[in-house]
């Protein structure tokens, strides 16, 4: 069965991007806003996954200074197809988690 | 002038809830309606929406993501990506328009019954933006392939297909009604948005778009993966329900709605995603088995979060694992097979080259259905064509309306679960669909199969004709072979060199 009877086994957290700016934006601000944690991006063509163990924290002010621009959070949706995890959002920032590792 | 962050004031404003004076608390949410499950109203109120917008941010980033979406669009019409495009992907184009474009719809008035009847104001603010996302989401994908009805009439059927009784529409409609369209707000919330689009929209939106994106039709990959991204806001509206429902006892009929939601999604996505993504994208531009995709979107991704909301595994789930591996291969051999009575032209996928990528993803493909194909390659190569097709009617599931299957061969799996309720034998292709029945047997026990109907006389001639007709199918629309057999070419050149 190639480990499908183990695939739920996971702690992968962290967004899928439909490819493009704002992608690579977050992967970066994703590096930043992390430290220590390796950050991996799997390209799909059509979307990237941009995950990590457990907890995932991307910040406003980051995303802007990667996208070199002016950037609300709410606009993260525009290229944000799916996420792996949970979600909170907060003032400033959204963090991708789980509340129980396995 | 200074505003107020967003955080600073959504709490406040979104907290609607109020003590009615005129009229009783049940009047004002109808439990049938609302799906109470004698849950105090305050106990609602805890709902908190992970993902939160408001409604003029909702505004904006909506009209751009249209203006993204149609600009590809728009750039891309002169490029002939249509016209130039492999048969097999535009049959991937009708079908998936054909069973899911009205289907939207249906979930935009789902979500509107959140809207309306959710005892969680957080679920009724997020709804109201869902049902707002699901008209988008039906007028996008009805206009995107209108251009094409000019150019060939089983375009016409991504408008006109739940109009029919077509047997794909007929399962797709029993499936829909099914998890949404006749269901409460609670039941909306866990089956609609946490099982169907956490789970099997991700799945066919982000899974064909990449198949798309290899496919180079990025009008498609564009529009699909623009959907997906207000799924993934609204399809949150389920996931707080689970925690309110667990802390009030209830978590047994939570986990049995997200459970008949996740089965029943399975069973339509096997024979309308599985066919498209290991038979109809050309071989070149698959980038994963549609196995793969099940690993990626759903065991991976979708069961780990039913385990992080304190759901367990659903009991079949070893069932659907085994399923993962054959349930679709058997549905596109049928879907081929009956092939005059679909809206779209399959493509076998069954040359030489994709036959070695099968075995490669699917070890033992050769042995097992390769057998079938082979009897029907000979067939075709020695201009059999009157057997390539059928004569029968395949016994049909009276759960999920598609064919029971399995995987053929030395190991021979079919099988036949029957039910016997009220005097009626019911048949099931599964102990999963079986399952569902069981739960509500009113709910499920009046509706007709295609072959039950048959059989009842309504389709008259009782004949391949006849059936066309009743399903709507005009000469010019009914099915073929999507590569008029080329992919027989190989065995041809081999049988002429055997024969000279």
């Amino acid at each position: 069965m190639s480990g499908m009877d183990k695939a739920h086994i996971n702690n992968m957290v962290g967004p899928i991007m439909r490819q493009g700016a704002l992608a690579k934006a977050v992967f970066e601000a994703a590096e930043v806003d992390n430290p220590g944690k390796k950050i991996l991006m799997e390209d799909k063509v059509a979307y990237v996954r941009i995950q990590t163990e457990d907890e995932m924290v991307l910040r406003q002010e980051t995303i802007e200074e990667m996208l070199g621009k002016p950037f609300k959070l709410n606009q993260l949706e525009v290229d944000m197809a799916s996420f792996a995890g949970r979600i909170e959002t907060k003032a400033g920032q959204i963090r991708f988690y789980f509340a129980k590792h396995l | 002038m200074a505003t107020l962050e967003r955080m600073d004031w959504y709490d406040i404003a979104r907290t609607t809830n109020w003590t009615p004076k005129y009229v009783q608390e049940d009047e004002l949410f109808p439990p049938e309606l609302s799906g109470t499950m004698g849950i105090p109203l305050e106990k609602w109120e805890s709902y908190d929406e992970p993902f939160k917008q408001t409604y003029p941010e909702y505004v904006k980033v909506q009209r751009e993501k249209d203006a993204g979406a149609y600009s590809v669009k728009a750039a891309l019409e002169r490029a002939k990506i249509y016209e130039n495009a492999d048969p097999g992907w535009r049959s991937v184009l009708k079908a998936h328009y054909g069973a899911i474009a009205r289907q939207e719809y249906q979930a935009s008035q789902a979500e509107a019954r959140m809207a309306r009847f959710g005892k969680a104001p957080g679920q009724r603010n997020m709804a109201t933006l869902g049902m707002m996302d699901e008209i988008r989401h039906g007028q996008i994908q009805l206009f995107f392939p209108h251009e094409h009805v000019s150019k060939d009439r089983q375009f016409d059927w991504a408008h006109k297909a739940m109009d029919t009784n077509e047997w794909a529409a007929i399962a797709a409609r029993h499936m829909f009604d099914d998890i949404f369209a006749a269901r409460n707000a609670t039941e909306i919330g866990l089956m609609l948005t946490f099982a169907f689009e956490t789970g099997f929209t991700n799945m066919q939106f982000l899974g064909l778009a990449a198949d798309a994106a290899e496919a180079g039709d990025w009008t498609f990959s564009s529009l699909i993966s623009s959907i997906q991204t207000d799924e993934s806001r609204h399809a949150q509206i389920g996931g707080p329900l689970i925690p309110i429902l667990v802390a009030n006892g209830r978590k047994a009929e939570a986990q049995k709605l997200i459970d008949i939601a996740l089965w029943r999604s399975w069973k339509l996505f096997s024979v309308l995603t599985g066919p498209m993504m290991d038979y109809y994208t050309p071989l070149e531009h698959r980038k994963q088995s549609f196995k793969e995709f099940m690993q990626e979107w759903i065991v991976t991704q979708f069961e780990r979060s039913l385990l992080d909301l304190g759901l367990e595994k659903p009991w079949y789930w070893d069932h659907l694992l085994d399923e993962i591996d054959w349930q679709h291969h058997g549905m596109h051999l049928g879907v081929w097979f009956w092939r005059p009575t679909v809206w779209w032209d399959p493509a076998a996928g069954v040359s030489p080259e994709e036959r070695a990528w099968l075995e490669e993803k699917y070890p033992g493909w050769n042995a097992t259905w390769g057998k079938c194909w082979d009897v029907i390659t000979e067939n075709v190569v020695e201009g059999r064509m009157e057997q390539t097709y059928p004569e029968t009617l395949p016994v049909v599931c009276n759960m999920c309306q598609l064919p029971v299957n399995a995987t053929p061969g030395p190991a021979w799996r079919v099988r036949d679960v029957p039910h016997m309720h009220n005097g009626r034998v019911y048949h099931f292709c599964s102990e999963g669909c079986k399952w569902v029945f069981e739960q509500e047997p009113s709910r499920y026990q009046g509706h007709l199969s295609l072959v039950d109907r048959f059989l009842a006389g309504m389709i008259q001639p009782m004949d391949l004709g006849g059936a066309l007709t009743y399903m709507g199918l005009a000469p010019g629309e009914i099915g073929d072979d999507a590569h008029k057999y080329a992919w027989a070419d190989a065995a041809r050149a081999e049988h002429l060199k055997k024969a000279s």
